[in-house]
């Protein structure tokens, strides 16, 4: 009986990791896209993100108030831990220096390459889930988030090519593995609705949880990110308006379609 | 005589809406005990200040939503359009506030002129719900007095570090919430006239407050402390401020 929906599930999240490789197609361009352009992308994908995180919220909300809350709060502890135990937090600090990661010696650090994958990879799992969960919850939403996070994909695998290409990765290279650092999303997807009769019970803290996952991941890895890269107005504007773009679309297809 | 029973009611609303109002500035009080203000200590109140903003901002969405979610939105973009005009209007302008000069004191004016305009939001909700049937009950005011202290907490936390006395911060935090009175009696008096225009208003005020978070706040927060610090921060605000406003 669940068949269909499992290959609704495996496609669709694939599809999304798969539109990965778009994001480094720029850079193929005689003029790749500029530092701002990348901090941009970085707040697009943020906007997306606390969009969906504001939805699975919501959605979660209806239903209860306390496991909802509980869920985020192990979201985000989960996430700070990975980070932490990943040694991932150095990235933050290793990339924040701004202007001077040029530093060569540094970003070609096998390390540094290594961290910055995982960090794609953890990052991707924790959207996956957000689409397993959401697929539970109704497959319209789940089809919409994973929508949307394929857009967000894009604007995330810019960033990651971007720190690819100064390490001297060729362009198509760098396309296959902003791809591949995406592969845990389908799988976390499929992972998360594999366990729906569990999490149908636990659905209100899953949301949560989901969601607690990519406000931290928003908060501690994109944002710091994009206003290194560009001003703080464009930023702003970038993360508001994707935000509320996202929930204006959710509302016409899938909340209004009930 | 029914009239005069709802203008006796109406009293009542107003008087209970002064005293969430005066609830505002006990937010200021928890900045009492931190007299050490390192750039540290400043991102960490910008990143509680944004949590519980951005919490703020989530349950104005979720009561928008309920009234019409394209009227929500479309307040929300006039939010944005009201702080990046209302940003360059005080652009290179010399104001002071509270003792605060300065740049500061440019931002500081903007976040009490944001949640001012927010009080006018949740003034009218408050009206709108109290006229839509509901019975006045004292313990609705209590939770609205409860749900503005965080609100004084955000704007203190903001002002404190800038320099401003706790009677300042206070001051100001009580002003900021003093528009919920006086927009709840009309809403409750005229609630057909006012239910039409309360998804917009509290789009506006969601928008305001999303938009200043991103623009002003975090973006300080972040020069100033490791992003680890920042999202803990601003998680853990975040999620206290929904569940505040969920169970009290």
């Amino acid at each position: 009986m669940p068949d269909e929906p499992v290959l609704a599930v495996l496609l669709i999240s694939t599809i999304a990791a798969v539109f990965g490789a778009l994001g480094a197609l720029p850079f193929g361009l005689p003029r790749p896209p500029s530092r701002a352009m990348v901090g941009g992308a970085y707040a697009l994908a943020s906007g997306l993100m606390l969009g969906a995180g504001y939805l699975l919220l919501g959605r979660g909300l209806d239903r209860a108030t306390v496991p909802v809350i509980v869920g985020a709060a192990l979201g985000v502890a989960y996430t700070h831990w990975s980070q932490v135990y990943s040694g991932l937090v150095d990235l933050q600090v290793d990339l924040g220096a701004a202007p001077s990661v040029a530093d060569p010696v540094e970003v070609a650090a096998p390390e540094l390459g290594y961290k910055v994958l995982l960090q794609y990879a953890l990052h991707s799992a924790a959207e996956g889930v957000a689409i397993g969960v959401a697929m539970v919850l109704e497959l319209r939403l789940g089809i919409f988030l994973a929508l949307a996070l394929a857009v967000h994909n894009v604007a995330e695998s810019m960033a990651l090519t971007e720190i690819l290409r100064r390490r001297g990765i060729a362009v198509s290279a760098a396309a296959g593995l902003c791809v591949v650092a995406k592969i845990t999303q389908p799988v976390l997807a499929l992972a998360a609705f594999a366990l729906a009769p569990v999490m149908t019970a636990l659905l209100p803290g899953a949301l949560g949880f989901a969601a607690g996952c990519m406000v931290f991941l928003v908060l501690t890895e994109l944002l710091p990110a994009s206003y290194r890269r560009a001003s703080r107005l464009p930023v702003g504007l970038l993360v508001s308006v994707a935000a509320g773009a996202l929930l204006m679309l959710e509302h016409v297809f899938v909340a209004a379609g009930d | 005589m029914l009239a005069e029973g709802i203008l006796a009611e109406a009293g009542v609303v107003f008087l209970f809406g002064l005293l969430t109002a005066l609830a505002t500035g006990l937010g200021a009080l928890p900045f009492v005990f931190a007299s050490n203000v390192s750039p540290r200590t400043i991102a960490i109140a910008e990143s509680i200040a944004a949590g519980l903003m951005l919490g703020a901002s989530v349950g104005l969405l979720l009561e928008g939503a309920r009234y019409g979610m394209p009227q929500t939105l479309a307040g929300a973009a006039l939010g944005l359009v009201f702080i990046v005009f209302g940003r360059r209007a005080l652009e290179g302008r010399e104001v002071s506030l509270g003792g605060i000069r300065g740049a500061g004191a440019r931002q500081v004016l903007l976040m009490v002129g944001v949640m001012t305009l927010h009080s006018f939001s949740e003034g009218v909700a408050v009206g709108v719900s109290f006229g839509g049937g509901k019975t006045l009950a004292t313990l609705i005011t209590v939770a609205i007095a409860v749900h503005n202290i965080p609100e004084g907490l955000a704007i203190s936390a903001v002002m404190r570090p800038k320099g401003a006395s706790i009677p300042v911060c206070a001051g100001w935090s009580i002003f900021s919430s003093l528009p919920q009175p006086l927009m709840a009696v009309p809403a409750f008096l005229f609630v057909d006239l006012f239910r039409p225009v309360l998804p917009y208003g509290l789009g506006f005020a969601a928008g305001a407050m999303v938009f200043m978070v991103f623009l002003e706040l975090l973006p300080e927060a972040y020069a100033a402390a490791r992003a680890t610090t920042v999202g803990l921060a601003v998680s853990v605000s975040l999620g206290a401020m929904i569940l505040f406003q969920r169970l009290l």
